[in-house]
C-alpha cells in the first residue's frame, strides 16, 4: 500500500518537469549537441554559425533577463562581456599569467563593471537607465579606444590563443563548439534558478511595483543593483566564448555596432523569453555568413529584418511557436466540425495577436 | 492604554508639491495599539499624510517619529522593517504573479542574503503562513491565480494580507473597503475589530461607518490641516463635521 502511495508521488514530481517550456529547452540542447554531427562542413559552421550564435545569445540573454525580470533595458551587455574579453587579454597575454586564473579574474572584473554601472544607474529607471547604461558602453568603448598601455588602443591584444587546458584541448573546434554550448546552457540554468529563487520573485515584485517593495522593506536599489551584477556576470561567459572564438579583443568588441547586434538578437528572438535568443543569434548568424552571397548591404537586410520582427511578431520569432501550435489546432478543430463559420476564427486571431502585442 | 508608548508623532508637518500646500502644519500622535480613522473630503491631504509617515516622500518641514525615534530622514524600507505597513489607495500589486506570491514576497526576504537564493517554492514554512494569511482575508480560493485575473474588490483583499503579512506594529490602510460590496465590508470590520491589540492602526475610510466602528479617535482632515480630533461619538455630534461633508461635496 505504501508503496504505491510512494509512485505516485515520486511521478508527480516528475511530471512537474514536463512542462512545455522545458521539453523545448531539452530539445534545442539535443539539436545543439547533434549539431556539429549533422553539418557538412564543420569547419565552416561550427565556429562562424554554432560558437557565434552562442556568444551572442548569452550575451543577450542577459539583457533579456534584465528586461524580463528586472524591467531593465541595459545596453551595457555587450560592454561588460567585451570587458571581460579584455580582462583575459590584458592578464593572460600582456601579464602573462596562467589561462585558468585569467578567465576567473576577468570574470570578476566584468561582473564588478555591471556593479559600478549598478551604482551609476540603478538609481534612474527606464528610459534613463538604457540612455545611461548607452553612454557607460561608449565612455568604455573611446577609452579602450585610447589606452595603449592597457589594450592597446585600436590594435587591440592579438592573438590571444585558445588554451589547451589539459583534460580540453579548445583548438579543436569540435571541442571548442561544446565548451561554449556548455557555457551557454550553464547561463541559461543560472538565470531560470535565479527566477524561482525567493531573490528571483522579490526582483518581478520590484519590476512591477518598486513603490510597493519599498513598502514591504526591501532595499529596491540594492536588489537591483545585485540583478545587474549577475547579469553583467554572464555576459562576461559570453566574453569567454567570444575572444576565444576571434583569438584576440579590441575596441570593435564593444563598438556601438556589436551593441545593437545584441540588442538586435534579443528582439529577433524575444525579448521576453530567455531561451529565444538562440534562435536571435542563430538568425543573426546566418544573415551575416549567407547575406553577403547575394548583397553586400547585409546590415540593411539584418536591419530590415529587425523591423520586420518588430512588427509582425513583437514577442519576437519565439512568440511564432504559439502561433504555430494554434494554426495546428486550429485545423484539428476545423476538420472536426466543418459546421463553424470562418468570421470567429479570424476574430479570434485577431484577438490573441494584440495580446501579443501589449506583452511586448 | 493612556500610558502606552507613542507609535506615531508628527511635529508641524508641511508638505509642499511645488505651489501646493498639501499638507499645512500637521501634528499629532498615535499611541501604541490605538485605533485612529482619518477622515475629510477628496484632496484633503489624508494621502499625503501617509505617504510621509511611511516615508515615501520626504516631507517639506516639521519631523516624524516612530516609537520615540525620529525617522525623518529615514527610507521606506527602513520604516518597513521597523515595524511600519501600508496598503496603498489604488493597489500596486504584483500583476504578472500570482495571489499567493504577492503574499510569499510581502512575508520578505527582508535582507538580502544568501538565503534569498534558496528557491522560493522549497520554503514550506512561509508557504503555510501565506496560506493562512489569504484566508483570513477571505481570498484562499483564488490563491493560485494571477493578480491581474483578480477582480477589483479581490486586489484591496490581497493588499490587506500583503500588510498583514509583515507582522507591523503599525498598519496604515489607505481606504481599504472601496470597491468593496456590503459583505466585504462587514468582513473587513470584522477582520480590523479582531486584529491583535497590539497593533496600532491607522485608518483612511471614507465609509463613514467602517471609520466610526473602528476607532477608538478620529481625525479630521480639510484642506491639508487638521481640523478636529475626538471620540467616534464627538464627530458624529459635530456641526463642523457636517458643514465640510455638506459643503465639500462627495464624501
Ligand atoms: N505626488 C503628488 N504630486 C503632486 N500633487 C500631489 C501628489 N500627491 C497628492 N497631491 C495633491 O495633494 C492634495 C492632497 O491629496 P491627497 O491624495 O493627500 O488627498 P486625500 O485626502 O487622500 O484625497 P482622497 O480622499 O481623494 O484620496 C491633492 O490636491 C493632490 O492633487
Ligand atoms: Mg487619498
Amino acid at each position: 500500500m505504501s508503496s504505491s502511495k510512494q509512485t505516485s508521488a515520486h511521478s508527480g514530481t516528475w511530471k512537474r518537469w514536463v512542462t512545455t517550456q522545458n521539453v523545448v529547452v531539452a530539445v534545442v540542447i539535443v539539436l545543439g549537441v547533434i549539431f556539429p554531427l549533422v553539418v557538412d562542413r564543420p569547419r565552416f559552421w561550427l565556429p562562424n554559425i554554432g560558437v557565434r550564435t552562442l556568444w551572442m545569445g548569452t550575451i543577450a540573454m542577459s539583457l533579456v533577463f534584465l528586461n524580463k525580470y528586472v524591467g531593465l533595458l541595459s545596453l551595457a551587455q555587450m560592454t561588460f562581456a567585451g570587458i571581460c574579453s579584455y580582462g583575459i587579454g590584458y592578464f593572460s597575454v600582456t601579464m602573462g599569467l596562467p589561462i585558468i586564473p585569467s578567465i576567473i579574474l576577468s570574470l570578476g572584473v566584468g561582473s564588478l563593471a555591471g556593479y559600478i554601472t549598478a551604482l551609476i544607474a540603478v538609481r534612474t529607471k527606464a528610459i534613463y537607465f538604457m540612455m545611461i547604461t548607452l553612454a557607460l558602453s561608449q565612455v568604455f568603448y573611446s577609452w579602450a579606444s585610447q589606452a595603449i598601455e592597457v589594450t592597446n588602443a585600436r590594435r587591440g591584444i592579438a592573438p590571444i590563443p585558445r588554451p589547451n587546458l589539459g583534460f580540453i584541448d579548445l583548438n579543436d573546434i569540435t571541442t571548442f563548439y561544446y565548451f561554449a554550448l556548455f557555457l551557454a546552457v550553464l547561463s541559461y540554468v543560472i538565470f531560470r534558478y535565479t527566477a524561482k529563487s525567493q531573490f528571483g520573485l522579490a526582483i518581478q515584485g520590484i519590476k512591477d511595483s518598486p513603490e510597493r517593495m519599498s513598502a514591504l522593506g526591501y532595499n529596491v536599489n540594492r536588489y537591483r543593483t545585485a540583478a545587474l551584477t549577475l547579469a553583467a556576470f554572464v555576459a562576461s561567459i559570453g566574453g569567454v566564448i567570444l575572444v576565444f572564438d576571434r583569438n584576440q579583443v579590441d575596441p570593435s568588441f564593444v563598438s556601438l555596432d556589436s551593441t545593437l547586434n545584441i540588442l538586435v538578437v534579443a528582439v529577433v528572438g524575444g525579448i521576453g523569453s530567455l531561451g529565444g535568443v538562440f534562435i536571435g543569434g542563430l538568425v543573426f548568424a546566418l544573415l551575416q555568413n549567407f547575406a553577403q552571397d547575394f548583397t553586400d548591404r547585409y546590415m540593411t537586410l539584418t536591419g530590415l529584418v529587425f523591423i520586420g520582427v518588430l512588427l509582425f511578431f513583437p514577442a519576437g520569432l519565439v512568440g511564432l511557436g504559439p502561433i504555430i501550435r494554434r494554426l495546428f489546432s486550429k485545423r484539428a478543430k476545423t476538420s472536426a466540425s466543418k459546421a463553424s463559420s470562418d468570421t470567429p476564427t479570424v476574430e479570434r486571431r485577431a484577438g490573441t495577436h494584440n495580446k501579443k502585442g501589449q506583452h511586448k | 492604554m493612556p500610558t502606552r508608548e507613542i507609535a506615531i508623532a508628527l511635529t508641524d508637518v508641511d508638505k509642499r508639491f511645488g505651489g501646493l500646500r498639501a499638507v499645512k502644519n500637521v501634528s499629532l500622535e498615535v499611541r501604541a495599539g490605538e485605533r485612529v480613522s482619518m477622515i475629510g473630503t477628496n484632496g484633503a491631504g489624508k494621502s499625503t499624510l501617509f505617504n510621509l509617515i511611511a516615508g515615501v516622500f520626504p516631507v517639506s518641514a516639521g519631523s516624524v517619529s516612530m516609537f520615540g525615534s525620529v525617522v525623518t530622514k529615514q527610507n521606506t524600507a527602513k520604516r518597513a522593517r521597523n515595524g511600519l505597513a501600508r496598503t496603498f489607495q489604488t493597489s500596486r500589486l504584483f500583476e504578472q504573479l500570482t495571489a499567493e506570491e504577492n503574499v510569499f514576497i510581502a512575508l520578505g526576504g527582508r535582507g538580502l542574503g544568501w538565503r534569498s537564493l534558496f528557491p522560493a517554492r522549497s520554503i514550506e514554512r512561509k508557504w503555510n503562513r501565506v496560506a493562512e494569511l489569504l484566508t483570513t482575508v477571505g481570498l484562499s480560493s483564488e490563491s493560485g491565480r494571477r493578480v491581474a485575473d483578480l477582480s477589483h474588490g479581490e486586489q484591496r483583499q490581497l493588499e490587506l494580507a500583503m500588510a498583514l503579512a509583515a507582522d507591523p506594529k503599525i498598519l496604515m490602510l489607505d481606504e481599504p473597503a472601496a470597491g468593496f460590496s456590503p459583505a466585504e465590508r462587514q468582513q473587513l470590520v470584522k477582520m480590523l475589530t479582531t486584529l491583535p491589540s497590539e497593533i496600532t492602526l491607522l485608518l483612511i475610510e471614507h465609509d463613514m461607518d467602517i471609520a466610526l466602528q473602528v476607532a477608538d479617535r478620529v481625525i479630521v482632515m480639510h484642506d491639508g490641516s487638521k481640523i478636529l480630533e475626538g471620540t467616534p461619538d464627538e464627530i458624529r455630534a459635530s456641526q463642523v463635521v457636517r458643514d465640510i461633508y455638506l459643503g465639500g461635496g462627495h464624501a
